[in-house]
């Protein structure tokens, strides 16, 4: 890289002022914040706050209530990540092997991407509707007599296919830059070394896609973490009652709905330290990396 | 036996480009087959037409006896070399090798044997658990031609292996493919666009143009009795000079247009006043007294090549380049002038309208 000398040395740190200051105000701020208030009980009312050590921690984790979302969360994530690869990576494979219509392949796939969370939960509740929603008719025909926002599991099946709509299109991309990039000569020596497809696939083609595959997993995992919120905020419509909710969204209901800035701050530096362990483990991945060729 | 025949085969890719035109020869059990043109020619898909990586659009393709139009790659029995390598990079080298035997379901122990072999023979042993790519150029061939030769297969396909290694290295593993086509007594079927390679390797050559066989036969026929001026061009280094000449009246002769006059004892196979092109290698021109001259060279420039001298310049009084090797070192300068003569039997004629041949 060309190095530059400033005859100013306060320059170039002038010039990262407002990259910092975004990262400062929207990032560093609100999360030291989080962390202060995590140790306070805040008055709903705003008449002050009193410290209170680790006691937002261990009312957060000895409560049933959490446990119970950890685990819906787990679950939800597992599912998400795993039918949003899953079906990306076969969307790719079926659109690598005709690469001619690859192009609008791709962007059929692709235009999924472009809808905001918001929308694509609006589509959802359409979709899912009791009287008039498709999906509901179709699981009538099936004898599935299907309630969102009333029966727990329906809601979260609707949950659950929504995100992985929504994430299929990123991971289908990459995929299908991923196979794309393994030389078609390598996959046309297994075609002489292996007459059979799948194995061929599983022994050659998998193992290639690895890199790609495990980056997407990480990135699964914190979509269906995080970013899902618009998705499962829309489909409570804003009124959660008995249904499945992620950790995220509990932060969200706790806070401002709940009153209980302190649990729910205690709740967000839970999930920050799991971001962190993600990044670390992505990032160890990525040093170690084989780089083939 | 493994004998290939090709039976009029043709190839339309899918978006219409017509890339071989109707290609029929037989290769004999054991045969080396080196497949040369220049580039686009139609090489590489006729090779995998015989591999089965590409559909053949009309005719048919046999290996011993069976025609596997509609066999699978896997099932012909081949095995082909790339010129990029191919190996698998997320296996050890070993594994590389053992990839094609173990969905063969051959045992363990056979498999471990085989690979012990080839190892050997490509001096591969220190390398086995090593992964491709920390391998060198050189050594990633090895490996690819120790994954074909593994599998003992009826027939190996080669397409321009040696052309990503730098000049010495081809030599030298062209001199080891050689030695290794002799000792496993397979069939061979290699591309290049490398005339050289050509030469040294081939039992025969089969020569293309433009999707079109051009000629096929031992590298010495190629030499010798070029069928078209193409080929003349083609195999030779520096190129076949090409000169203008009218048959003469009688059949027997080609006028120069320069008062020279070559006079053949077989009459020629052409009507009297046809355009012809003159055909003469650099290295079967000789110097000679002004009274034997047939042709007369004004010098351009040279190259000296150590081994040999060769001498550019233009048809004395024309400006058709006439390029003259000659053995040893010499020092010519520019301007001088030569009296030169070929032997009548290293003159080529091909007609001037189609390229074929006529003496
Ligand atoms: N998949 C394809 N679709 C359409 N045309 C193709 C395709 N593959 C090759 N061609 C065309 O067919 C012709 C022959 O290609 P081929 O690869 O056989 O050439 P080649 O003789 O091997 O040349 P080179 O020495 O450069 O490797 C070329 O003009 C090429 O552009
Ligand atoms: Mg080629």
């Amino acid at each position: 890289m060309k190095k530059v000398q400033f005859s100013r040395p306060l320059f170039p740190y002038l010039l990262l002022v407002p990259q910092l200051s975004i990262i400062m105000i929207f990032f560093y701020w609100p999360a030291a914040e989080a962390i202060r208030a995590s140790f306070y009980l805040e008055d709903p009312f705003g008449f002050g706050s009193t410290f209170v050590g680790l006691d937002n921690y261990r009312d957060t984790l000895s409560g049933s209530e959490y446990g119970r979302v950890a685990w819906f969360t787990l679950i939800f994530t597992t599912l998400v990540a795993f039918f949003s690869l899953a079906i990306a990576l076969l969307l790719a494979v079926k659109a690598d092997t005709v690469l001619r219509g690859a192009r609008s392949y791709r962007v059929a796939l692709m235009w999924v991407y472009a809808i905001a969370p918001p929308v694509a939960g609006l589509m959802a509740i359409l979709l899912f509707d009791q009287r008039l929603g498709p999906f509901t008719h179709m699981a009538q025909f099936f004898g599935w007599d299907f309630t969102l926002g009333v029966n727990y599991w329906d809601t979260a099946t609707a949950m659950v296919i929504v995100s992985v709509w929504k994430q299929i299109p990123i991971n289908f991309i990459f995929f299908l830059a991923g196979l794309q990039s393994i030389p078609r000569s390598v996959r046309e020596a297994a075609l002489i070394d292996n007459p059979n497809g799948l194995s061929r696939f599983f022994s050659v083609t998998f193992p290639l896609l690895a890199p790609t595959g495990f980056f997407l997993l990480i990135i699964n995992i914190t979509y269906a973490l995080f970013d899902t919120f618009g998705v499962v905020d829309l489909i409570h419509k804003g009124e959660p009652g008995n249904n499945p909710v992620t950790l995220v969204y509990k932060v969200f209901l706790d806070g401002f709905r709940g009153g209980d800035l302190g649990g729910s701050s205690a709740q967000s530096v839970i999930l920050m330290v799991l971001v962190l362990i993600l990044t670390v483990v992505q990032f160890r991945f990525m040093e170690r990396r084989v780089h083939y060729n | 036996m493994a004998h290939v025949i090709l039976d009029s085969v043709r190839k339309t890719y899918p978006n219409g480009y017509k890339a071989v035109h109707g290609a029929d020869f037989n290769i004999s059990d054991g045969e080396f087959i080196v497949l040369v043109g220049p580039s686009g020619c139609g090489k590489s898909t006729l090779l995998r037409m015989i591999a089965g990586l590409e559909d053949v659009t009309d005719g048919e393709i046999i290996i011993g006896d069976t025609v596997v139009n509609d066999v699978d790659p896997a099932r012909r029995d081949i095995a082909m070399v790339f010129q990029n390598y191919a190996l698998y990079p997320h296996m050890t080298v070993r594994q590389n090798m053992a990839y094609g035997l173990k969905n063969q379901r051959m045992s363990k122990d056979a498999i471990a044997e085989r690979i012990t072999e080839a190892a050997k023979t490509l001096r591969l042993e220190e390398f086995l658990e090593r992964k491709p790519g920390q391998l060198s150029g050189g050594q990633r061939q090895r490996v690819a031609m120790g994954r074909a030769i593994v599998r003992n297969p009826k027939v190996f396909l080669f397409d321009e292996p040696l052309s990503n290694l730098d000049a010495k290295l081809r030599t030298q593993l062209r001199a080891e493919l050689k030695a290794l086509h002799k000792r496993l007594s397979g069939t061979f079927v290699y591309v290049t666009h490398d005339q050289v390679e050509a030469m040294s390797l081939a039992d025969r050559i089969i020569i293309m143009s433009a999707g079109q066989v051009e000629q096929i036969g031992t590298p010495m026929d190629l030499y010798l009795q070029p069928a078209s001026r193409f080929v003349a061009d083609f195999i030779g280094s520096p190129s076949m000079n090409m000169l203008q000449g009218t048959i003469g009246a009688d059949g027997h002769t080609v006028d120069m247009g320069n008062e020279s006059t070559l006079r053949f004892a077989a009459p020629i196979d052409a009507q009297p006043g046809t355009k012809v092109d003159v055909g003469i290698r650099p290295e079967h021109l000789q110097a000679t007294s002004s009274s034997a001259a047939q042709f007369g060279l004004t010098v351009d420039f040279i190259e000296q090549l150590g081994a040999d001298t060769v001498v550019h310049g233009k048809l004395t009084g024309q400006t058709d380049p006439l390029t003259l090797r000659l053995t040893g070192v010499h020092s010519i300068a520019t301007g001088e002038s030569f009296s030169l003569h070929s032997a009548l039997e290293n003159i080529h004629l091909f007609d001037s309208a189609t390229g074929k041949r006529l003496n």
